[in-house]
């Protein structure tokens, strides 16, 4: 039954344990696809306006900034991290990028220093985690509070009118035919984060990392470059989320984004991204944050209110959790 | 009525592959501090938690006061007057003494708790075991002595007739220790039996009345303290192994050394001077439990603050870090490989490879993954379903080749680091693992092995420096030594 592993390897579809392994992954991942899918047939079926391309088209419009917030979370989510901050980082680069631009900088810079700005907050907060090994659930608390606080401060909590060219405005509001340009954003950034995480080095120790940090350490990888880069990368890409907003509104508004955290940790774990690390990936995420927003358009086209919708989003979320438990034991057993 | 407070008789207890005692026999009378003795893995601790009720043995009877004990749990146990206190003290760090003393037997009114009547009956506890401090005070605050005095009088509450400290001295000063032996002879005094288990032969000497000796799961003689002298106790321990074990034939490697240590020193806890290990050479590190062996290997790998003054192929070894370490070329097998050394998650071929991908291309880490590990992995014939398969599904043996196979991918290794690399091993994986080092050895590698099994250290090291307390006490060579020599020196800190 077992081989040594070199020339004469027998095949990983010869070991039962891990074909049924690998049967309960495919379960897994197929399982929210057809979950997606279902929910999708069910929702023209109910409602015929579903699936007009205009309403896809809001829908991705709709999905996509808390989608690539949710894409950078996941990376955090992968080293067993988590970054509370995201909300407020999106609304100081929604801000930032407002005010630079009405001051006079030109839009490309405007949006690199807006979305820098947030990089660098996500790896302060990543970097004091990683090297005084504090809990990044504390870090990013704090950096919740201290950032929006700091986004009130910069406009004593008024909006900021953006201004900007009508290039800026099409950034976030734009479509090409039916697609919105901040869907394809989103496709872009998570297909580079798939690329990183499966393609590069780097994205090697990030599993590695959230898998067995002490091991991770002891053969030498940089465990706490790794952790402060994957909060540099959330913290970037909740920046550009909040360009992308502001881009859309023509105003910067300090109060966004409140909660968005949740939104993408939700999106994370209905993914089915390992809360504890080593396990999981962007694709998940990605379906995870197009269902939860076509559950959302669903109750909208039937007319149910938003209190409705978040109940439902609440079960919904319970039972995909229970779901990938079930699955998982399974698949230990076997 | 018996003489004899507890006769444990024929204690037989079998673990899957090997017979941890083998028709044990120990007797302890009222009054007396019975000391339990023996070698690494001699059978002490699996005896005692037997006692405690941790474990039920699979043959044997034990009579407490001449009445038949058969604890189902160690709760029964301490019921029917057995209290052990482990090394690990089971105390709550973040509760006061006397919320300790009294858990789960607090007195109460209603739902509320009487403070000033638990306070009161903690105050007793303490005071019957002479401690001064407050039973307000929280438990993590304390010194370790009082600590351990605390957990002896919690012991004290359930009035138990048999007492067993498990090595407390490995946690306290000499001070801290005078202060529990004076709890101990006062224990004694009032008619309780004490059991007391210690490595160091000293203590042994002037606490014990009597001592039993254990080697390999068998009792091997009792001995009266008072007409016994400590080198025949420690012959007893160690048993008649006289001759020579050194299975290693061929001759010593011979030039420079290629791993120099002048010093390394972390103050109160190590101070080990001039070892040194030759390209092709392995230098086996023997000593007690707590003597400084793993701290050693952590500290010339990065992973422990210490001054190290050492040199690596004739120049200063700078380690600040593992991945430093590393970089310099050398290389940790770690003590527990599920917890350290693996991630346990991944696949065989992702363990394999991490540490090898630090380097351009940057790409492709699965591919390139697979395509490097296969030759390690096919030289040392690890063993899985394929290198896709999770490597916490392998055996013990083959989860340390994966470890091992870490490092040769990664390539570079001019030391390598061997702690305890074959703890819960079976016999066959231990020696193809040293068969794999030894093959690292002959190409040209320093090999550092620190191993609490003596006979895999004579039989597999070129030379063995003795760790003892923090310090290397003696050298030996494994050829011309006997293990028995070795093993008193082990125990005793100083050659016979």
């Amino acid at each position: 039954m077992t081989a040594s592993i070199g020339s004469s390897v027998t095949s990983a579809t010869g070991e039962p344990g891990t074909r049924s392994r690998r049967g309960a992954d495919l379960i897994v991942k197929s399982n929210l696809l057809l979950v997606f899918l279902g929910l999708c047939v069910v929702a023209s079926l109910l409602a015929p306006q579903f699936l007009t391309g205009r309403n896809i088209a809001n829908l991705l419009q709709q999905s996509s900034l808390t989608g690539i917030v949710a894409i950078g979370m996941t990376m955090v989510v992968l080293t067993a991290g988590i970054d509370l901050s995201v909300g407020s980082v999106a609304a100081f680069g929604g801000m930032t990028v407002a005010l630079l631009m009405t001051s006079g900088v030109p839009v490309l810079p405007a949006i690199l220093l807006s979305v820098v700005a947030g990089a660098a907050f996500g790896a302060f907060m990543g970097g004091l985690s990683a090297y005084l090994t504090l809990p990044s659930f504390m870090t990013t608390l704090a950096g919740l509070t201290a950032v929006r606080g700091l986004t009130y401060l910069l406009t004593d909590g008024k909006p900021a009118e953006a201004g900007g060219s009508e290039g800026f405005q099409l950034l976030g509001g734009g479509f090409i035919g039916y697609v919105p340009i901040v869907g394809i954003i989103f496709v872009v950034v998570t297909l580079l984060a798939a690329g990183i995480l499966r393609g590069t080095t780097f994205g090697e120790y990030v599993y590695a990392v959230g898998s067995n940090k002490e091991a991770a350490r002891l053969s030498g990888l940089p465990v706490r470059g790794v952790i402060t880069t994957v909060f540099a990368v959330s913290g970037g890409l909740a920046a550009l989320a909040g360009v992308l907003l502001t881009s859309r509104l023509t105003v910067g508004q300090p109060t966004a984004f409140n909660g968005l955290e949740l939104d993408a940790i939700a999106a994370v774990v209905l993914g089915g991204t390992n809360l504890f690390g080593g396990r999981g990936g962007v694709f998940g995420t990605f379906v995870a944050v197009l269902l939860l927003s076509v559950l959302r358009n669903l109750c909208n086209l039937l007319g149910l209110g938003s209190f409705f919708q978040m109940v439902v989003t609440g079960l919904i979320l319970l039972v995909a959790l229970v779901l990938n438990l079930l699955i998982e034991r399974r698949g230990a057993r076997a | 009525m018996s003489t004899e407070r507890l006769r444990m008789t024929g204690i037989v207890k079998r673990f899957p592959g090997t017979v941890a005692l083998d028709g044990v026999e120990l007797s302890v009378r009222p009054g007396e501090v019975h000391c339990l003795l023996g070698e690494n893995g001699a059978g002490k601790s699996t005896l005692m938690k037997i006692l405690s009720g941790s474990y039920r043995p699979d043959e044997g009877t034990i009579l407490l006061d001449g009445q038949p004990y058969t604890p189902a749990t160690p709760h029964a146990g301490l019921a029917a007057g057995v209290a052990v206190i482990y090394q690990e003290l089971d105390l709550l760090p973040d509760l006061t003494v006397a919320q300790n003393l009294l858990l789960g037997r607090t007195p109460r009114l209603g739902p509320f708790v009487r403070r000033a009547e638990r306070a009161r009956l903690a105050r007793r506890a303490l005071d019957r075991v002479g401690a001064r401090f407050p039973v307000t005070a929280k438990v993590r605050d304390l010194p370790i002595a009082a600590q351990q005095l605390t957990a002896i009088a919690k012991a004290l509450t359930a009035d138990a007739r048999v007492i067993v400290m498990d090595e407390p001295s490995a946690t306290l000063g000499e001070s801290e220790l005078l202060a529990v032996f004076e709890v101990i002879r006062s224990l004694v005094a009032e008619g309780r039996s004490v059991i007391f288990i210690s490595h160091r032969m000293d203590e042994v000497m002037e606490i014990g009345d009597r001592a039993t000796v254990l080697r390999d799961g068998r009792a091997v003689g009792v001995y009266d303290l008072a007409v016994t002298g400590a080198d025949e106790i420690v012959a007893a321990m160690i048993g008649e192994a006289g001759e020579l074990v050194g299975a290693t034939d061929r001759p010593a490697p011979g030039g420079e050394p290629l791993l120099s240590v002048e010093r390394v020193h972390v103050p109160g806890l190590l101070d080990v001077r001039g070892i040194e290990v030759r390209p092709g050479e392995v230098v086996g590190l023997a000593g007690l439990g707590g003597a400084g062996r793993t701290t050693l290997l952590r500290a010339l790998f990065g992973d422990v603050k210490a001054q190290v003054t050492a040199r690596l192929d004739g120049r200063p070894l700078k380690v600040g870090s593992p991945a430093a370490a590393v970089r310099a070329g050398l290389a940790l097998v770690p003590e527990s490989r599920k917890e350290q050394g693996l991630m346990l998650g991944l696949s065989v071929s992702r363990n394999a490879a991490v540490g090898a991908l630090g380097r351009p291309p940057w790409l492709l880490p699965g591919r390139l993954g697979r395509r490097l590990t296969a030759p390690a992995l096919a030289d040392l014939g690890v063993r899985a379903a394929g290198p896709g398969q999770p490597v916490g599904q392998l055996s013990g043996g083959n989860q340390q080749k994966v470890v091992l196979a870490k490092w040769i991918t990664r390539g570079g290794i001019r030391v390598l680091l061997l702690d305890e690399p074959t703890r819960g091993l079976d016999v066959g994986a231990k020696a193809d693992l040293y068969r794999q080092v030894r093959h690292l050895a002959d190409q040209g590698v320093a090999v550092l092995l620190a191993s609490s099994e003596l006979n895999e250290l004579t039989a597999n090291a070129d030379r063995i420096q003795v760790l003892y307390e923090g310090r290397n006490v003696a050298r030996f060579d494994p050829r011309v030594s006997a293990e028995n020599v070795i093993a008193h020196t082990v125990i005793t800190g100083a050659t016979p």
